[in-house]
């Protein structure tokens, strides 16, 4: 296995699939980092020389992925939440974001959405949040 | 208090010593490990290991297996069911010699020099396959083997460039085998043979690439490394007998020109860096000297015009035109360059419809033109128009060579093979011959998988 920063990479996988175990790389953004780095398709990660190992790094570093990209999603999702937006009140209740019915299915919104807020507290205090959500204040939060 | 005292201290002293020591004289203690020892009791981490519902593989690197997973004691083996491989033997060997009309419909075997220098197992098409069951490379000389051996043989005599020209036909119907006999024919006389058996790892992005110095084009060094060797060992005499005629240098080191096309595909073998430039240096002396014959024989050649699977810096798709290496051969059969002395012929390959471009393929097999009876549909400018201009459009720039079916000769010889080699249990009558004949519609691929459907 190699670990290449802070991820731990199968030897034996292609290159372009091997890229994929990065959180926010897909097959088309490993596909566009081996072809930048004139990787051919059927190379495996343990074929690879070490300055080319060198070079995916570099072109890994430069880009938001893994810890980076999920503090980027929830610092998105907060500021929705933060100014009131309708995405972010759905992402608040752990309700489908896109539209989507509710009068049945949604259970994976209802697993999914809202994780990144539920870690911190929501700090906005305006009556019509309070209202529209009916949840309760936490008391870290500033009186009305 | 005192005497109390003073026992008590007797016996804090002895458990003292008992304690440092581990003996007093007259009492015995153990360790608690030789207790256990002597109670056969198991050590915990020992007890707990053993109490696990699984056991921990060993972590390490997979080797696939290979060949037949069930390994049969030949000794005690059943002979009605298990057999040593066939070995035919009387199997002349595919020589400039024995490539004659008197031989044509006999199995002939290729080269071990010949093949040793084309690489283990590698052998084009479907042919590894016929190779194993037959328990060594033999080939069919066919009628039309001794037609394309007789042309060559015309084209060494011959001095003056000629067009090239491609084998073409119906998958199956024996084109590589054909083209690999002519490079073994080759070969095995003072040819200078350039053969590539296989051309889609050129293309199917299998085998590294770089960007050129130009950034334009792209070399594939290793490809190209394994090229100059295959030729090295076919064409080591022919090799030998063209002088460069000029100095070529390769950065820091320069060959001279009294040196010869050995020394210049010797110094591509030992750097690969410099095999791309090698390859090109060696096909623009060897095309235009005369004092050498020169064959250069590509199979797979409609990869030279296709879309490979490689991308650029840019992820576009590269197109053949991009790639050194298929760009060197593709003057060749485009008509803009040709040999002084000898052939270059190519084959044609559908094993893989990726790689067989829509446009070659059209002008290969044109569609029939029916004249349109309908005046008004006639002027109709879309429909394809049998004009000059339309015929100047689909003009092929090398000749074809087309392979039709196996005669009935033929496929009486490829039975009688079979059956020396155990292929075939039943023996060779005119009405088998004629059923595979009929049914395959006289395509030897076709023939060899209906008779090894059950294999």
């Amino acid at each position: 296995m190699l670990h290449l920063l802070g991820v731990n990479l199968p030897d034996q996988k292609v290159v372009s699939v091997a890229l994929t175990y990065f959180y926010g790389i897909g097959p088309l953004t490993a596909r566009k980092i081996c072809s930048q780095l004139s990787i051919h398709q059927q190379c495996k990660l343990s074929e690879l020389t070490e300055g080319q190992l060198n070079q995916v790094s570099g072109v890994l570093s430069g880009m938001t992925i893994e810890n980076d990209l999920k503090r980027q999603v929830a610092a998105n999702v907060q500021h929705l939440r933060r100014i009131g937006t309708y995405i972010g009140k759905r992402h608040a209740m752990g309700m489908p974001v896109h539209g989507q019915n509710t009068r049945n299915n949604s259970k994976t919104a209802k697993k999914l959405n809202g994780r990144m807020l539920r870690r911190y507290s929501t700090t906005t205090n305006t009556a019509f949040n309070l209202q529209a959500l009916g949840v309760l204040r936490s008391p870290l939060s500033k009186g009305l | 208090m005192m005497r109390t005292n003073r026992i008590s201290g007797t016996i804090a002293q002895k458990a003292k010593r008992i304690l440092v020591n581990g003996t007093v004289s007259g009492a015995t203690t153990r360790s608690l490990s030789t207790t256990r020892a002597a109670l056969g009791q198991k050590a915990p981490n020992e007890a707990r290991a053993e109490a696990r519902a699984f056991t921990q593989k060993e972590r390490g690197v997979k080797s696939a297996r290979s060949g037949t997973a069930t390994v049969v004691n030949l000794e005690d083996a059943n002979p009605e069911y298990y057999s040593s491989p066939p070995n035919p033997t009387g199997l002349l060997s595919l020589n400039a010699k024995t490539a004659t009309y008197s031989n044509t419909n006999r199995f002939m075997q290729l080269d071990e020099g010949f093949l040793r220098n084309l690489g283990k197992s590698v052998y084009p098409g479907n042919l590894a396959s016929d190779f194993k069951m037959f328990g060594r490379p033999a080939l069919l000389y066919r009628d039309g083997t001794n037609d394309l051996v007789q042309q060559l043989l015309t084209k060494r005599a011959e001095k003056g460039s000629s067009k090239a020209s491609v084998i073409d036909g119906k998958a199956g119907t024996g084109k590589s085998a054909e083209l690999l006999k002519l490079a073994a024919v080759g070969a095995s006389s003072d040819y200078l043979v350039i053969y590539a058996h296989s051309t889609f790892p050129w293309v199917d992005s299998s085998r590294p690439y770089a960007p050129g110095s130009d950034g334009t084009m792209y070399v594939q060094h290793e490809l190209t490394m394994e090229l100059m060797k295959t030729i090295h060992g076919m064409s080591k005499t022919a090799l030998a007998k063209v002088p460069l005629g000029k100095e070529i240098s390769f950065g820091k080191r320069s060959l001279g020109s009294t040196m010869t096309l050995l020394d210049l595909v010797d110094f591509a073998v030992k750097v690969p860096s410099v095999s791309q430039d090698a390859l090109d240096h060696l096909l623009e002396i060897a095309s235009k000297q005369t004092e050498v014959p020169v064959l250069i024989a590509v199979d797979d050649v409609n990869t030279l015009w296709t879309n490979t699977l490689y991308r650029d810096q840019n992820d576009a798709i590269l197109p053949a035109s991009r790639l050194r290496l298929p760009s060197s051969f593709r003057p060749f059969f485009d008509g803009e360059k040709a040999v002084e002395r000898g052939w270059v012929v190519g084959a044609t390959s559908y094993k893989r419809s990726l790689f067989m471009p829509q446009e070659l393929n059209s002008k290969l097999h044109p569609a029939p033109k029916v004249p349109v009876a309908n005046p008004v549909l006639a002027q109709d400018p879309t429909l394809a128009k049998d004009t000059a201009e339309a015929a100047e459009a689909n003009r092929l720039s090398f000749d074809v060579i087309a392979l039709d079916r196996m005669s009935t000769a033929e496929t009486w010889a490829l039975m009688n093979f079979y059956h020396k080699v155990s292929v075939i249990s039943t023996p060779v009558t005119d009405a088998l011959v004629a059923k595979k004949w009929v049914t395959a519609s006289g395509n030897p691929r076709e023939m060899f998988n209906s008779v090894t459907s059950y294999f």
